[in-house]
């Protein structure tokens, strides 16, 4: 019988966890170890966060899923990887520090045939200034990216409309909270779901709202910006963004490293090198993601991480990390397998594998201060690699350890994202847009390197809809209620 | 060398704009031909996209009248709104009123792939934003008020989006098929009110089985608009499959009306 442990019960980590166990069956043991006792369904988390869903709508408690599925759930989180095993014994063992109010702070060391790291990012508040200490939130401003922070910013949003309904203008700061943060298009989506929400409250014109981020240009969403088909004409994604900022009446500015923030204002430093300073009442700043500090040791106890995690935290996986000047960036230089160079029997999948480098244009302020958004690997993506990597430990368990492996490029797979702008079944307009491939190839299709007629938005009430659809198909799915192997990543 | 500008109604183009990757004499080239079509022509700046090259390079002439030649340009701050009224070399002898920014601050690389950054105020200003659109694939038109948008269309004989392979219309015949089916419901209304101001009983009945032809006749234009939408959006390429959600959502409002007014007949005409 061989154990598989996958750390992590998001998106990618719950994917690989349960087709794995349903592909082993009871031959096999399948352990999942995350920090959470509930599941969330993060796109929603922007509806909790203007109070149009609550946590409840959004999360589902982890056990009975396990128990249904026959996997071993362990709310803990991964503190250290022994992959060469220790001075006692081969076998490689995870060392975890449990969570659950039961068992606080103990720890213990699982053994393990394969592993899969899906992790996912820390919420690295602490790297701003302000920001937070560490991965906990900050007192100067709200976030999104977990159900908990988006209650809180609900809370707050709803304070701020209170104060507009007394007579008193509110100044509304969304965007990225540091010139490397990535996850620009739930920013996006949540800064039009406010504004609508003010809207509705009919506090709009009480309201100056405002973008920040670190994209060079409007629409770039991490991903270099895209061409698509709007309405059948073919539009920048810049223009497509830029003309809902000015339907809506919402200020930019772009090109921003968030320095520092304090109470009611943020410092800033431009790509052109100049600084200044953005003042708030409400500020929903994402943070910058960064590995979640998993260390790893040799057989003799000595420090390996360097080999296995990459400068920022994300586990190395067969993708070409040289470094190379943007006109040489291939998407060959992308994973397929995500399969640790040196540990065969280690995967990553999701945000915890190390991307070889940005999609979008580098960029650097004459400070030589980076500031440019990082890759995206959320959602769709996540699911499909979680499912490959899946595959690939199963067949590497079944069929022997020199099975053929599953792939799962970022370059030759697509993307769905929709942005909403209000939550309305009958109103409301909402931006849906597919891209393919995420990860653009030059090679393959010179000039934008993406494939145009895969690569569409359109802007109207379908999104909506679909957005809704997939809130349900998705925690369904993760429910594994039936025939849930049937609805795609 | 001076290259021919391109000019409404031939498409800009039918590639995309996109970012400068390599730095070579191609990109050389490329620069000094917007710089000599800018002088043959008598013009202030020029983008590479109106001579028919999809990279993001502006050549914009500054207030000393010296070339500024930016590659990949992005414009990343911004203050203050004036309006302006522009022309430009892809529309000849046309002019538009246009909202521009009065102040903004570009990042830029130059021919050698250093980045570099300016400040710009009122013309140049206005000049380099109007090129910049141009670099992602636009032109001042979707800069325009609808008003402004509208008007300007009216004055280009063949609108805005001139036809080409990849064209999507947007009025489809189906539409038609939905204003049939509107239409006749809006006539479904009429016996629910008459139905206040009717005391024969077989006059209601008579009434109710016209609805019901027209009910199931109502239901055959809903089905004919399902399909028929469906086929003739796969008779354009370049129409997205979103529209797919839009007409399964369109069928079902539809049919959400009807049920309201099948109900309210069935109460007030049938068993009254």
């Amino acid at each position: 019988m061989a154990r598989l442990v996958v750390l992590g019960g998001g998106v990618a980590g719950h994917t690989t966890a349960t087709f794995a166990a349903k592909w082993l069956g009871s031959d096999h043991e399948v352990v999942v170890v995350t920090p959470n006792a509930k599941w969330n369904w993060i796109p929603s988390n922007i509806w909790v966060g203007v109070g149009q869903m609550t946590k409840k709508d959004v999360t589902f408690d982890l056990a009975p899923v396990y128990a249904k599925a026959g996997i071993d759930y362990r709310q803990a989180k991964a503190v250290s990887l022994n992959p060469e095993g220790s001075e006692s014994s081969d076998k490689p063992f995870v060392t975890i520090e449990y969570t659950s109010a039961d068992k606080a702070g103990e720890t213990e060391n699982i053994e393990y045939d394969y592993i899969v790291n899906a992790t996912g990012p820390k919420l690295n508040f602490g790297a701003t200034p302000g920001l937070g200490e560490g991965s906990q939130l900050g007192e100067h401003t709200v976030s999104v990216c977990t159900a908990d922070h988006a209650v809180h910013a609900s809370e707050k949003l709803q304070e701020a409309i209170e104060k507009m309904k007394g007579g008193t203008r509110q100044k509304f700061l969304i965007g990225t909270g540091h010139g490397m943060c990535t996850c620009q298009g739930a920013a996006f989506e949540y800064i039009f779901n406010i504004e609508h929400e003010l809207r509705k409250a009919g506090v709009r014109d009480m309201a100056d709202i405002k973008w920040i981020s670190n994209e060079s240009f409007l629409g770039d969403f991490g991903m270099g910006g895209l061409h698509m088909k709007v309405g059948g004409y073919v539009v920048s994604s810049k223009l497509f963004a830029e003309s809902l900022y000015a339907e809506r009446n919402i200020e930019w500015l772009i090109g921003a490293h968030v320095s520092k923030v304090e109470q009611g204002k943020v410092a800033y430093e431009l790509l052109d090198g100049s600084t200044g300073e953005e003042t708030f009442d409400f500020a929903m700043l994402i943070p910058p993601f960064a590995g979640v500090g998993l260390k790893a040791y040799n057989k003799s106890g000595e420090d390996i991480t360097d080999t296995v995690f990459a400068p920022n935290g994300f586990m190395k996986v067969d993708a070409d990390y040289t470094p190379k000047p943007y006109a040489e960036w291939k998407a060959s230089d992308w994973p397929r397998t995500y399969q640790n160079p040196t540990y065969k029997n280690m995967f990553a999948a999701g945000i915890a594998f190390a991307p070889p480098h940005l999609i979008s244009k580098p960029m650097k302020s004459p400070n030589g201060t980076p500031i440019n958004p990082t890759p995206p690997r959320t959602g769709m993506p996540s699911g499909i690699i979680g499912k490959a990597v899946a595959h690939s430990v199963c067949d590497m368990i079944t069929k022997g350890e020199n099975a053929h492996l599953h792939e799962a490029s970022m370059a030759e797979m697509g993307a769905a994202c929709v942005a909403s702008a209000g939550k309305g079944i009958f109103t409301g307009t909402a931006a849906a847009m597919t891209v393919y491939p995420v990860v653009p190839d030059f090679e393959k299709y010179p000039g934008t390197g993406r494939d145009t007629d895969y690569t569409f938005g359109e802007i109207g009430l379908a999104g909506h809809w679909i957005k809704h659809i997939l809130h349900h198909l998705f925690i369904y799915k993760a429910k594994l209620n039936p025939g849930w192997t049937l609805i795609p990543e | 060398m001076i290259k021919e500008i391109i000019k409404y109604p031939t498409p800009l183009s039918v590639e995309y704009a996109v970012d400068v990757r390599v730095f070579n004499n191609e990109l050389f080239a490329l620069i000094d031909n917007l710089k000599d079509t800018i002088n043959e022509n008598n013009l202030d700046a020029l983008s590479a996209y109106q001579i028919g090259s999809f990279y993001n390079v502006i050549v914009v002439k500054d207030d000393n009248d010296e070339f500024v030649e930016m590659v990949n340009p992005r414009l990343i701050n911004h203050k203050g709104r004036i309006i302006t009224t522009e022309s430009t070399a892809y529309y000849p002898g046309k002019t538009a009123q246009i909202q521009r920014f009065e102040t903004i601050s570009v990042v830029y690389q130059d021919r050698n792939g250093n980045d570099k950054s300016l400040q710009a105020r009122g013309d140049f200003s206005v000049r380099i934003q109007r090129k910049i659109d141009y670099t992602f694939g636009a032109t001042f038109v979707q800069k325009m008020s609808k008003e402004e948008k509208e008007k300007f269309e009216k004055s280009l004989e063949n609108g805005i989006n001139t036809t080409n392979a990849d064209y999507c219309p947007t009025v489809f015949f189906r539409d038609k098929i939905l204003k049939l089916i509107n239409v006749v419901m809006f006539f479904m209304l009429l016996p629910l009110v008459a139905s206040f101001f009717i005391d024969n009983e077989q006059t209601l009945q008579t009434l109710w089985s016209y609805q019901l032809y027209t009910i199931y006749g109502v239901i055959g234009l809903n089905i004919i608009y399902f399909f028929y939408a469906q086929y003739e959006g796969k008779r354009y390429v370049a129409c997205s499959s979103c529209q797919l959600g839009n007409i399964v959502g369109t069928t079902a409002i539809s049919l959400v009306k009807l049920f309201v007014i099948t109900v309210a007949s069935y109460f007030l005409l049938h068993v009254r």
